[in-house]
């Protein structure tokens, strides 16, 4: 079954801006989606109708096989889940239980049943040690995952999250993007997550849809989307740093690569084909100038 | 300054104090504010009110931030002091020749003045001390347990959250103007604080708007949901005895026991 199916559902806001031209979105159980484009390419109004937030002015969503029009708040948001990309946004109770205890209460679980996915939540996002924590004594990392928690908390079906690495400094943005691949592989939930940052997203992502000016511009596998060139530039993007590098040795010093690595792996990989064994030394620790 | 003024890093520390349940800081605060207020002598608030400050001290707050706290209150009670000392009263006590214009100060109005900025005083010490002792969450948490309206417990819940979230958006604008010259004169000073005060208010209102969307987004409908508080524990019902009955003796020492 389509975790989220999105027929072409277009939107314009009042002052006139064409935000979504009838675009189709689809997305598996268990899939990890990220919705690649450039700013007011659409990205936040597509995942702002996903959740109910805006209303299609035409077009179909549905949430898990059914329409999210014909979903009752509680069974909607207990379907998809969306991550503010400012935590402030989201976390509005004074300590970190208080807030992640807001979804389930107002679901009216038994007390018990709402600590238990508190820690759950928590423990997920390996933010229990500030259980207890004022909100506003927390880092953006922290207060970022506990964010996260709030609505994991909720149990959703599906897990949207806005720039979720936005603002987080380069080990943040590794945690977050770990904590999110393993809600998706090892815990089976559906992540859809918007952002332009290329970097990591063909370390996790298993398709991407990329938007630009409210259209569907390309869809597929990463390798797939970053083959195009200039459907890339069209879109306001880039490569990511390692395949620009790649892409650069293929071109301009005539470097036998074979298609375009796209992470730091495969492109240790390639590189290792092309350098003859006995050039090749034992492991250093560091680098030296 | 802004942010020692709603510091509360001091509620967080591990204390006698803090270790009392916030119903029972909550319902001992209230009765001292009850007894302060309504007595007729400023001996009682002024016991108060320097008891409060050497419990503070005692459980070493920076002087400076309690002086920060407590300016404010000050200027109010040393206003409200004058005002009564030479507006109410019939026996003269000194005169001021101010511009032309004799003011004579009165032995009531003074009295009057006295008892009127002992309880401010004391009043706002019970409240410091309260504030020092206990996070604001407890004390919504207490407020909630006493089955105060949960729209207002809700409101203050969300004001003191964002309190911190719009000073430092605030800090973050005030420190843009600064650093483009928008207070090197008094004209421009101005201009820029009122652009300031602006921005607050549409910040303010926009950040509305998205935490309200946030909290749709986890099914609120209305009302925010609070979970169960435990009961008073026996330590805690001894101590608010023991508070409670002390303030109820104060009252009489202080009121009836002693001529003044």
């Amino acid at each position: 079954m389509m975790a989220v199916d999105v027929q072409g559902i277009s939107f314009t806001y009042d002052d006139g801006t064409e935000a979504l031209a009838g675009i189709d979105f689809r997305v598996e159980e268990g899939e990890f989606v990220a919705v690649l484009g450039s700013n007011g390419s659409g990205k936040t109004t597509l995942i702002q109708l996903l959740v109910g937030l805006l209303k299609a002015k035409s077009g179909r969503i549905a949430i898990g096989g059914r329409e999210i029009g014909s979903l009752s708040a509680e069974e909607l948001y207990q379907r998809v889940g969306l991550v503010f990309q400012n935590p402030n946004d989201q976390l509005f109770a004074a300590t970190v239980e208080e807030d992640c205890s807001f979804g389930p209460r107002n679901l009216n679980l038994p007390e018990t049943e709402v600590q238990r996915r508190v820690t759950e939540a928590l423990a997920s996002v390996m933010a229990l040690p500030l259980r207890g924590r004022a909100i506003h004594h927390l880092s953006f990392g922290e207060q970022k995952r506990v964010s996260l928690a709030g609505v994991l908390a909720m149990q959703p079906e599906v897990l949207i999250l806005d720039e979720p690495t936005a603002g987080l400094d380069p080990a943040g943005e590794a945690q977050m993007m770990q904590l999110l691949k393993n809600l998706n592989r090892e815990e089976g939930m559906t992540v859809v997550l918007a952002t332009h940052s290329v970097d990591m997203l063909p370390l996790f992502a298993n398709r991407i849809y990329v938007l630009d000016h409210g259209r569907v511009l390309q869809q597929g596998p990463a390798e797939e989307i970053f083959c195009h060139q200039e459907m890339i530039v069209r879109a306001k993007l880039r490569l990511p740093y390692v395949s620009r590098l790649m892409y650069e040795m293929k071109r301009h010093d005539g470097v036998p690569i074979n298609g375009l690595p796209l992470t730091i792996g495969e492109a240790r990989a390639q590189l290792l084909e092309l350098i003859p064994k006995d050039m090749i030394l034992p492991g250093i620790e560091e680098i030296r100038p | 300054m802004m942010f020692d003024l709603f510091s509360d890093i001091f509620t967080y520390r591990d204390n006698a104090l803090t270790r009392i349940d916030p119903r029972v800081k909550l319902l001992v605060a209230v009765a001292a504010l009850v007894a302060v207020v309504t007595s007729s002598r400023p001996v009682l608030p002024l016991a108060v009110f320097v008891f409060c400050l050497g419990t503070v001290a005692a459980l070493r707050i920076p002087a400076k931030l309690v002086a920060l706290r407590l300016a404010a209150p000050l200027s109010t009670v040393a206003v409200l002091v004058v005002i009564q000392t030479f507006v109410t009263g019939t026996t003269p006590l000194f005169a001021l020749t101010l511009g032309g214009w004799t003011l004579t100060a009165k032995a009531e109005g003074f009295r009057q003045g006295l008892l009127l900025g002992a309880r401010v005083l004391s009043a706002l010490s019970i409240v410091l001390l309260l504030g020092i002792a206990t996070p604001a969450h407890r004390i919504f948490q207490a407020l909630r347990g006493f089955r105060i309206s949960k729209d207002w417990v809700e409101i203050a819940i969300l004001m003191y959250r964002y309190i911190f979230v719009l000073m430092d958006r605030v800090a973050d604008l005030a420190a843009a103007q600064r650093l483009r010259l928008g207070y090197t004169v008094r004209g421009r000073a101005f201009a820029s604080f009122t652009a300031l005060a602006g921005a607050t208010i549409i910040h303010s209102f926009e950040q509305a708007q998205r935490t309200h969307d946030a909290m749709r987004l986890r099914g609120y409908r209305g009302t925010m949901p609070f979970g169960p508080l435990p009961a008073l524990g026996r330590r805690d019902r001894g101590i608010l005895l023991v508070c409670l009955t002390g303030i109820a003796a104060a009252y009489g020492f202080f009121e009836w026991g002693i001529k003044g």
